[in-house]
């Protein structure tokens, strides 16, 4: 009997300590406009090196490496990025530079050193492979909160689980998705696709958070293809924010001159 | 022993009735776990050293056996490019992916293809072909400009002419395909939509075989009986003792498969086959004992000394002729190919079963038998089939024989001489498609397909690239560089770990080893320049080590591609150069000028990461392995027959010994049209072996079983002529020299051989019984020709049930052991009493003072 009570007792203590923790929001398009802000908007500019592990069912890797600049023209709105490969050496210097546009379609160049071209690349469709990696090019840049409607599905003691729908089913492969928003931080951690037979088929977590500067940051993230076996993960590193990183970074002309003093690696921070 | 094994059947009929009843249960038994096996990868052992390099391809490049669906539209003046049809093919898709068992991300269509295109301002511009159905007619036209754009697609995936569309399912297991293409099916049905939708490939072929093989089985062996039951019903006229040979035959065939089936072995094309090859088999003896025992059969005597006798006469040629029949088939074991082995073993197991069967379970019956029904067998007294018109035939046909030798001899010598002809004119061939017949919906569908596309049917010609020495080279060269950075001051520690690590492959050892110093780079600040010199050094590596991106290479394989068209039985490559050509051509602009391999190889791996930044990364690596060192070359061939195949792989034998391959680099064929065309090769050559062997080893049996070389030669004639006979007959009717084809030599040994000796040892009999050779060769032509024309008759009419199967294989050997035992039948009643004649003071002159050793 006094077990009985002591366990209902602690709960209910639990209950109310979490409660009083964390604010309790129950708007879904504010979790997500937070959550969009915390997983993509860290700072005003920010810098990182991407390491990327792409592995198939048969277990065999490919690697990519590359450094991210980003500068945000608005929080919560555009935003540019430069994105520059440095390894394998054979797509060293292969860049991409995005002018995210939220509400319109956004404006992409790349640059291919071997081919010495630089070439514009369709705003189109954003559920493409990233390089080859089981990411999707929406997956790194972001996808705009209002392409989905949001439904609060529960509430638990760490997360939100909200499940998205898309307005236009047309344009994506998924039927829906249900993510696991950090009541703490916001972030995103853990992202399951639905498609059209109702089975997961795609799950992207985060691995590691780090604090970087005061701004809860994704320092290891992986996407798993349930249906080819295949992963991807992600690590993030050298990651700096708020450097004063200058629009005319992000014009064409860095294409074919990459910014170094930008692309260096901040000294002493890993 | 076989005085033990008769007084025990005889005395004791109930205790052999209770065990033969036991073991059938028990087989009968393991029955229901009988586990179906028509993959015809299964034909060569699991290690042979193509099937393993098939198996490897097939794994290294994530490919899968694909059941083809093609849509065809023969009216609309677009073909299938109007809204209707591409709607329906849209729809067949979504469909065909929400199936069970499909690898979704490899399904190929044209709904589920990515476009590559230039956007309004020239962007770059990765779209999906058709992701929802068009919605003008204009739209679907337009789909068609853009198929002519993508080399991968058309003709692959769209046939030139617009008229046909094909989907490539993928399936998991190829066990699924026969469900997968039912569903696939249900789904086209529903569809409303003017075209007509063909179900094809190999799986669907070979799993729609089994299911067929399987109902086979259950009428062909059933009918075989009853068919065998009417016939000697008809010779013997009582039922009752007809009987006996039946159970006979059920027993030997149950407890035969059931050990099968117990012993875990699978139940392939061939061995579906051992129902009805046994149960005439079995059948036979049974049949010399009655007609003995009604033969002796005296009703005032003791009905077991009556039995007794007769099978003491006949046990030592029944042991003969089961016992050669056996060697006939346990020859087979000779032949590299598992099913076919697995065959052998258990008919020539089954005819010493049946022999066994035989001697128990016949007197047994023969013994509880009613008096009255035993008295009804005096109807069938010696004597009472002489007027007969198949008595008045072989009177006839002995006479003629006996005195017109040199005639005969003659005429068997032309037939022999067209024979030879026509056995050197023998196509060897095999295509799974073609076990069903022509009007088979799979036939018509490999028809129509075939017609519009470059081809249905898949093979590989991969190459790989090696260089054994490459890392070992590496760590050497990289160890001067290594110790540089050492005493410049850097802690080389776990680069010098990465470095000297055992290598999986190049690729991972290179990447891991450049991330180490990559790290290490930006922690020191000594022995920078050491460590940047060792990191160029390695990626310069790394990047040699991705043969296949090299603009050298993709030439290599273009040159390749060419080759292979020229051998003029391909109908289309798709490999690697394709995918950089499309890719290139569109950075670039669009143009057909830019169609082309970019210069270096970093050219290469930049235009690919953009293919890859497509809808459908994966595909690049059915074309290409991760580390470029193998290589894919996609062959469509518009046939699967192995006769094709063999030309293409000849012939481009035949361009590499010209042109051969560079230092390091090998070429190699895999795919299910090839697989087939290996165990088609092993089985010809391991036929010829068994055949040999079982030849060899009958002839020391005949020469022992009569004490006489001369003899034994004599014996070996008919069926050598029947098989000879056979084969030509083959190469000038131009079937196909196929599996069941193959096997049937051995069972032609097996069977021809015992007319020859039951004709042989009746004649040495008959000689010194009656002291002449004039009074034998006239008293051979009644009983004893009669036996031997009546169980040519009864084996070759218990096969014509299979005249009437689905299946092409079973139609085959119906119809060949019809004739086998038609010829060898021929062969004994009139060869043998010519070449007799002639040779007649040789071969039995001295034979008269011996007594007859068998009879």
């Amino acid at each position: 009997m006094t077990n009985i009570r002591l366990i209902i007792l602690s709960a209910v203590a639990l209950v109310l300590t979490s409660a009083s923790q964390a604010e309790m929001v129950t708007d879904p398009d504010v979790i997500v406009s937070r959550a969009n802000l915390a997983a993509y908007y860290a700072g005003a500019d920010g810098r990182s090196e991407a390491r990327m592990i792409i592995r198939d069912a048969q277990g065999r890797e490919q690697r990519r490496q590359f450094t991210v600049l980003r500068r945000d023209v608005e929080d919560g709105g555009d935003q540019d990025f430069l994105v520059v490969f440095r390894q394998p050496s054979d797509v060293r210097g292969t860049v991409f530079l995005v002018k995210k546009h939220v509400g319109a379609d956004d404006n992409r160049w790349l640059y291919l050193p071997g081919l010495d071209l630089v070439k514009r690349i369709s705003a189109g469709d954003k559920r493409t492979s990233f390089v080859g990696a089981h990411y999707f090019y929406e997956d790194i840049s972001g996808r705009a909160p209002d392409e989905d409607h949001h439904t609060l599905i529960r509430t638990t003691d760490e997360f939100y689980v909200l499940e998205h729908t898309p307005k236009d089913p047309s344009s994506v492969e998924f039927s829906s998705y249900i993510t696991w928003i950090a009541r703490e931080t916001y972030l995103p951690m853990k992202i399951e696709y639905t498609n059209t037979a109702g089975r997961v088929y795609r799950r992207v977590e985060v691995v590691e958070v780090k604090d970087i500067g005061g701004h809860p940051t994704v320092t290891k993230s992986r996407v798993i293809d349930l249906d080819g076996k295949g992963e991807t993960s992600m690590e993030f590193r050298y990651i700096a924010y708020d450097l004063g990183i200058p629009e005319t970074v992000f014009t064409e002309r860095s294409l074919r001159r990459p910014p170094r003093d930008w692309l260096k690696r901040p000294a002493g921070k890993k | 022993m076989k005085h033990a094994i008769l007084s025990f059947a005889i005395n004791r009929p109930r205790t052999v009735y209770l065990i033969v009843a036991l073991l059938v249960l028990f087989f009968a038994a393991q029955l229901p776990s009988i586990h179906i096996d028509t993959d015809p990868e299964n034909m060569l052992p699991a290690s042979q050293a193509d099937r393993v390099f098939h198996n490897r391809v097939e794994k290294e490049f994530a490919l899968y056996d694909a059941i083809v669906v093609g849509m065809v539209n023969e009216k609309d003046p677009n073909g299938i490019y109007n809204m209707e049809s591409l709607g329906a093919l849209h729809a067949l898709s979504s469909g065909i992916l929400a199936i069970d068992g499909v690898i979704t991300p490899d399904v190929m269509s044209l709904s589920l293809s990515d476009n590559i295109t230039q956007g309004k301002s020239g962007e770059i511009r990765f779209s999906w072909m058709m992701r929802e159905p068009p919605e003008t007619p204009e739209i679907a036209a337009g789909i068609r400009s853009k198929v002519a754009r993508l080399p991968l697609v058309l003709n692959t995936l769209v046939s030139v002419d617009g008229r046909a569309a094909a989907i490539y399912v993928p399936i998991k297991r190829k066990d699924l395909s026969y469900p997968i293409s039912l569903e696939i099916q249900a789904l086209a049905d529903d569809l409303e939509s003017n075209d007509d939708f063909y179900i094809t490939g190999l799986p669907v072929a070979e799993d729609t075989f089994g299911v067929q093989m399987f109902r086979q089985m259950a009428i062909s062996a059933p009918l075989a009986g009853l068919m065998i039951f009417l016939l000697m019903w008809y010779f013997f006229r009582n039922s009752r003792l007809v009987l006996a040979p039946m159970i006979v035959a059920i027993v030997t065939v149950v407890i035969t498969m059931g050990l099968l089936v117990s012993l875990g072995f699978t139940v392939h094309i061939m061995s579906s086959m051992i129902p009805i090859f046994l149960m005439p088999i079995a059948v036979v003896d049974s049949v010399h004992i009655m007609s003995e025992f009604a033969d002796h059969y005296d009703p005032s005597k003791d009905v077991k000394q009556s039995i007794e006798r007769v099978v003491q006469h006949l046990y030592k040629p029944m042991l003969f002729t089961s016992l050669t029949t056996s060697v006939g088939f346990a020859s087979l074991l000779l032949t590299p190919i598992p099913p076919v082995q697995v065959f052998g073993a258990f008919v020539a197991f089954g005819v010493l079963l049946a022999f066994l069967v035989t001697i128990l379970l016949i007197p047994a019956y023969i013994v509880r038998m009613k008096p009255e029904s035993l008295a009804n067998l005096a109807r069938l007294k010696a004597g009472s089939d002489a007027n007969t018109l198949l008595a008045r035939i072989l009177r006839a046909a002995g006479r003629f024989a006996f005195s017109r030798s040199k005639f005969i001899l003659a005429i068997v010598a032309g037939i022999l001489v067209l024979s030879i002809a026509g056995v050197l004119q023998i196509q060897i061939n095999d295509n799974p498609v073609r076990w069903f017949k022509d009007s088979h919906r799979i036939r018509i569908a490999d028809q129509v397909l075939n017609k519009h596309f470059a081809g249905t049917y898949d093979a590989f010609f991969v190459l790989e690239y090696q260089d054994v020495s490459e890392i070992e080279n590496f760590k050497k060269r990289a160890q001067a560089l290594i110790n540089d950075a050492e005493r410049a001051g850097a802690d080389i520690a776990y680069v010098r770990t990465e470095i000297e690590q055992e290598a999986v492959g190049p690729q991972q050892y290179f990447d891991s080893i450049i991330a180490a110093i990559d790290d290490l780079l930006f922690e020191t600040e000594q022995g920078v320049e050491a460590l940047e010199a060792l990191m160029s050094f390695t990626e310069g590596v790394q990047v040699g080590s991705k043969y296949f991106q090299d603009p050298d290479a993709l030439h290599l394989i273009e040159t390749m591609q060419l080759a292979l068209m020229n051998t003029g039985g391909v109908g289309k490559t798709n490999a690697l150069p394709d995918i950089v050509k499309v890719v290139n051509r569109e950075l670039f602009g669009g143009e057909e000028a830019d169609y082309d391999i970019p210069a270096t190889s970093s050219a290469v791996a930049q235009t690919l990461l953009q293919f890859q930044s497509s809808h459908r990364p994966q595909d690049l690596w059915h074309m290409v392995t991760p580390d470029f060192r193998s290589t894919a070359i996609w062959l469509q061939l518009k046939s699967g027959d192995n006769q094709d195949m063999t030309r293409v792989v000849a012939a481009m034998d035949d361009y590499l010994r010209v042109n051969p391959l560079p230092d390091g680099v090998t070429a190699n064929w895999a795919g299910k049209t090839y697989i087939n065309l290996v165990w088609q090769d092993e089985m010809v050559a391991g036929m010829l072996k068994s055949l040999l062997g079982a030849f060899v080893i009958v002839f020391f049996m005949m020469a022992l079983l009569f004490r006489s070389p001369a003899l034994g030669v004599l014996a070996m004639v008919p069926l050598t002529v029947t098989i000879l006979a056979i084969y030509g007959l083959i190469g000038w009717i131009d079937k196909d020299y196929d599996m069941p084809i193959a096997v049937l030599s051995s069972l032609t040994l097996g069977l021809s051989i015992d007319f020859a000796i039951h004709f042989i040892q009746r004649m040495r009999t008959l000689v010194a019984e009656a002291g002449s050779f004039a009074a034998a060769s006239l008293h051979i032509f009644e009983e004893p020709a009669r036996a031997i024309a009546r169980n040519a008759i009864v084996i070759a009419l218990g096969f014509t049930p299979l005249f009437f199967a689905s299946l092409v294989p079973y139609i085959t050997v119906g119809a060949f052991m019809a004739s086998i035992m038609v010829v060898s039948a021929l062969a004994t009643l009139l060869l043998l009493p010519a070449l007799m004649g002639i040779s007649r003071r040789w071969l039995f002159c001295s034979e008269k003072k011996a007594a007859p050793e068998i009879n």
